[in-house]
């Protein structure tokens, strides 16, 4: 299988891997952080809105460290592009295309949706992939794994539905 | 530090963006059970981040000599509900947080509206937090479901 992104190849699984891990040892060793995105959101939801959650010492401290991360995310993604056969706005989105079909506004209030429970679930759990998945099981924290064990088979069922019942791929 | 923090996220970004973990295929083929790259990939990643870890809270401190202390997650009911929900919007939009901004960068436009849902989903949850902390048995307030 092949990247939708110039339908490049991916990098080796192993290697992929331990670039993840030397980014989260990195962070924790140079500046004592724990690797995690979801709360990300949170700091961005505390630059607006007025509710006393988003005025914790704990998501306000974070803001100087984690914005520029979420910008480096976004700067990664578009190096990615611009490397890898320059960056083109595109609405690609591979077996979605081939088995859904729907146009930019169906795409588009489909991507509103799917964010829509991973800013709000990402933040009742307390993580995502990365502060629970990567850094909390590293961390052997239990939280994290039952956390994990939960997304990860919330996301099994939901995409069996998807593409197996509902909008089924010929042919897999 | 801010030029430290854009450049690791930098990295990050591009590792997710080519290594599948920022692609809608594999995301799906990694549930699907049709792709082992993002089992690998998480695998790996905590196999030896765990090691690291331990390594560097027995040594204590950063490289600039300030102590590690790690801020531990609190245990709560959010962890199961909250994981499930997120599971269904990582199955949904292909995307979990780190990826949806990092198909923001590659040139992904429905990303926008994955970010624009995540933003209202975080904000809906920070605003409801007085009403879900008992039903969920969320710590105070101060503390919050855990960062990261």
């Amino acid at each position: 299988m092949t990247l939708i992104l110039h339908g490049l190849p991916p990098l080796h699984w192993a290697l992929a891997g331990i670039g993840i891990a030397g980014v989260t040892l990195a962070l924790l060793l140079l500046a004592n952080r724990r690797l995690g995105i979801s709360t990300g959101f949170e700091d961005i939801c505390s630059l607006a809105l007025p509710a006393p959650y988003f005025k914790r010492a704990a998501v306000v401290s974070g803001r100087g460290w984690r914005l520029p991360m979420l910008a480096g995310l976004v700067l990664g993604g578009f190096l990615s592009a611009v490397l890898g056969g320059g960056w083109e706005p595109t609405w690609a989105l591979g077996m979605f295309d081939t088995a859904v079909g729907w146009g930019p506004v169906g795409k588009l209030a489909w991507m509103f949706v799917g964010g829509l429970f991973t800013g709000f679930g990402t933040r009742l759990a307390g993580g995502c992939t990365s502060g629970h998945g990567i850094f909390g099981l590293a961390n052997l924290e239990l939280p994290s794994l039952i956390s994990t064990i939960s997304f990860m088979a919330a996301g099994i069922v939901t995409t069996q539905i998807i593409y197996r019942v509902v909008f089924p791929l010929v042919g897999q | 530090m801010t030029r430290l923090y854009l450049a690791l996220g930098t990295v990050f970004g591009f590792i997710l963006s080519r290594s599948g973990a920022a692609d809608y295929d594999f995301i799906q083929g990694m549930f699907l059970f049709s792709e082992f790259q993002l089992y690998g990939i998480i695998a790996v990643a905590v196999l030896v981040t765990a090691p690291g870890i331990w390594l560097i809270k027995q040594r204590g401190r950063t490289i600039l000599g300030r102590p590690v202390s790690i801020d531990l997650k609190p245990l709560h009911r959010g962890n199961v509900a909250g994981g499930v929900m997120f599971g269904i919007g990582w199955s949904i939009a292909g995307m979990c947080p780190g990826p949806i901004l990092v198909n923001i960068g590659e040139g992904k436009i429905y990303a926008l509206a994955a970010f624009a849902g995540a933003l209202v989903g975080a904000g809906l949850l920070g605003s409801l937090y007085p009403t879900l902390q008992r039903p969920f048995a969320l710590p105070p307030l101060k503390v919050g479901t855990g960062e990261g």
